[in-house]
């Protein structure tokens, strides 16, 4: 098999009828993250006996205000922060097992973007780390690039694109290195609604075509029912999980079913499910 | 377009400004200066006059003529300052780079860089001749002394102001220490480590012309001491002054115009604007 073969198998459609039966890929059991007080008192309590199981290619949405450890959590995961008690495994793996084997794709809340490098490079700077040759690096970038819509944009750099090509960037090259679990950690809530509404089909077509796992971290409640196939809603203080909703809207979505009423019935429930904030 | 030109020709305007005030007040000082009685006649001569000297054919001790003088003695200081700024250069970053890598390296050897800084040039500069018994190699030395500083706490600035997110990008991908300074750190360092070349290269420059003055063995500024001292050289002196002060400026754009090949998205930038 060619590399460009390999590429185009991984964006089959997605077969929606069996991801119901999909096995656990990532399970979190008891985890609890505490941080120390800088003057000596009592350590913060960001998150508090969090249970979790996520679905292999599920897309799953963190949803909370702030101060609800949405964004530990998924650092949590990433094997960005540290866990206090309890255990997360990936795969049957720790965290940071998963994350040696380059098996994480992050998108962060700002686009983080190498200003000396321009679109096509920022893209391609994961897989020079993993040491893929030059020819195919240069195919699984254009290839990318297309599925993000910035083909004519590969030779520029950053600063010369608006906010939403940026953060569209960052997902690229998130993808880029065919990960296995994407996590996105508030990505859009830096943009405008018109470049976010866009940003969200675009999401849902690149997630249907790479089959990925995806757990989105977001404190916008109409854009985690939107996406998710699974809510989860954090409360703060100490964060903790305090319901985690289905959404059963069908799918593939379209920015119609905003206004169905089966989607605000879902946006109010998860309003409800908030507690004490 | 229309306002980037615009931009451009204003900024033109003051250049020009510039020039015409500073001709317009050097020549009426000469011209005072040339009437009162007492005075040399050729302490401040008038512009024209330096620009005849360049041209001058005559030779003034024998073999050379004043521009010859000039060039030849620019080209020693020139090329003990370059040998010195690009070693001092070179261990401005590397210092950096292990201060940057070792927290207890910094703590220790920051203090000794700033004592090193404070030291007047001219007091060091007999040591350093002292230690390397040779005055070709002592200002080179002194070049190198006074361009590390400036490019090592620069580079070092730049190493600390990395953001975090893009250290967090770098752990999530596994990368290793050497590729994040070798994709990471170094590139995004760059801006800074220019800005330190460019204060410490008129510098080199400087202190190599101020050091030839103290000691013997040519340069610039053992001529502009020697030509000093003789009316029939004053035009030599002057010629320097120009030459000094327009080889300090032109380093100072060489390294941006270098900063500009080396990372082409400043290019971008500035087209945009």
């Amino acid at each position: 098999m060619t590399s460009l073969e390999k590429i185009d198998n991984e964006f089959q459609e997605r077969d929606y009828s069996i991801q119901q039966e999909a096995e656990i890929e990532i399970k979190i059991e008891n985890v609890s993250v505490q941080f120390p007080d800088n003057n000596g008192g009592e350590p913060v309590t960001a998150l508090q006996n969090v249970n979790l199981e996520i679905r292999q290619g599920e897309f799953i949405s963190l949803l909370g205000p702030s101060g609800c450890g949405k964004t530990t959590l998924i650092r949590a995961i990433a094997d960005l922060q540290p866990i206090t008690t309890g255990k997360i495994s990936v795969r049957g793996l720790s965290p940071k097992e998963i994350r040696l084997q380059k098996k994480y794709g992050i998108v962060f809340q700002s686009p983080v973007l190498y200003d000396w490098r321009t679109v096509r490079r920022n893209v391609c700077m994961p897989m020079e780390l993993m040491g893929m040759p030059k020819k195919d690096r240069t195919a699984r970038v254009t290839k990318m690039l297309e599925l993000v819509g910035l083909m004519e944009f590969g030779n520029h750099y950053p600063h010369e694109l608006s906010g939403g090509m940026q953060q569209r960037v960052g997902i690229a090259r998130a993808l880029a290195i065919r990960p296995e679990i994407l996590l996105m950690d508030e990505p859009f809530s830096a943009l405008d609604e018109f470049t976010k509404e866009k940003l969200h089909e675009d999401l849902l077509r690149i997630w249907r075509k790479t089959n990925k796992t995806i757990i989105f971290v977001t404190h916008n409640i109409q854009e985690a029912v939107f996406l998710s196939d699974r809510v989860v809603v954090l409360s703060p203080h100490p964060g903790r999980v305090s319901a985690v909703v289905d959404i059963d809207i069908p799918r593939p979505r379209t920015l119609e079913m905003k206004e169905s009423v089966e989607f605000n019935a879902l946006v109010s429930k998860v309003r409800n499910s908030f507690e004490g904030v | 377009m229309n306002t980037e030109s615009k931009k451009k020709s204003s900024n033109r305007l003051v250049t020009f400004t510039w020039i015409i005030g500073i001709i317009l007040i050097w020549e009426i000082g000469a011209t005072i200066i040339a009437n009162t009685k007492r005075s040399p006649e050729n302490v401040l001569p008038h512009l024209w006059q330096i620009i005849q000297s360049v041209f001058n054919p005559n030779f003034v001790n024998g073999t050379q003529t004043a521009f010859q003088i000039v060039i030849s003695n620019a080209g020693i200081t020139l090329l003990r300052a370059g040998i010195g700024f690009l070693i001092g250069a070179g261990i401005g970053f590397i210092l950096a780079l292990i201060m940057n890598m070792f927290n207890p390296v910094e703590k220790t050897l920051y203090p000794y860089l700033m004592i090193i800084q404070m030291i007047p040039i001219l007091g060091m500069a007999p040591i350093v001749l002292a230690v390397t018994k040779d005055i070709n190699k002592s200002r080179i030395v002194i070049a190198a002394i006074l361009t590390f500083y400036p490019v090592a706490t620069n580079t070092l600035a730049g190493f600390k102001s990395v953001e975090h997110e893009k250290h967090e990008l770098m752990h999530s991908l596994a990368a290793s220490q050497f590729e994040i300074y070798r994709k990471l750190m170094i590139p995004s360092s760059m801006p800074y480590f220019f800005t330190g070349l460019k204060i410490s290269a008129p510098m080199a420059i400087t202190a190599s012309i101020l050091v030839d003055t103290l000691q013997g063995g040519g340069g610039l500024g053992c001529m502009l001491s020697q030509s000093l001292k003789h009316a029939t050289t004053i035009y030599i002196f002057w010629q320097i002054v120009f030459l000094s002060a327009l080889i300090g400026i032109g380093s100072f754009y060489l390294m941006s115009l270098i900063e500009r090949l080396v990372s082409p998205y400043k290019r971008a930038k500035k087209a945009k604007r």
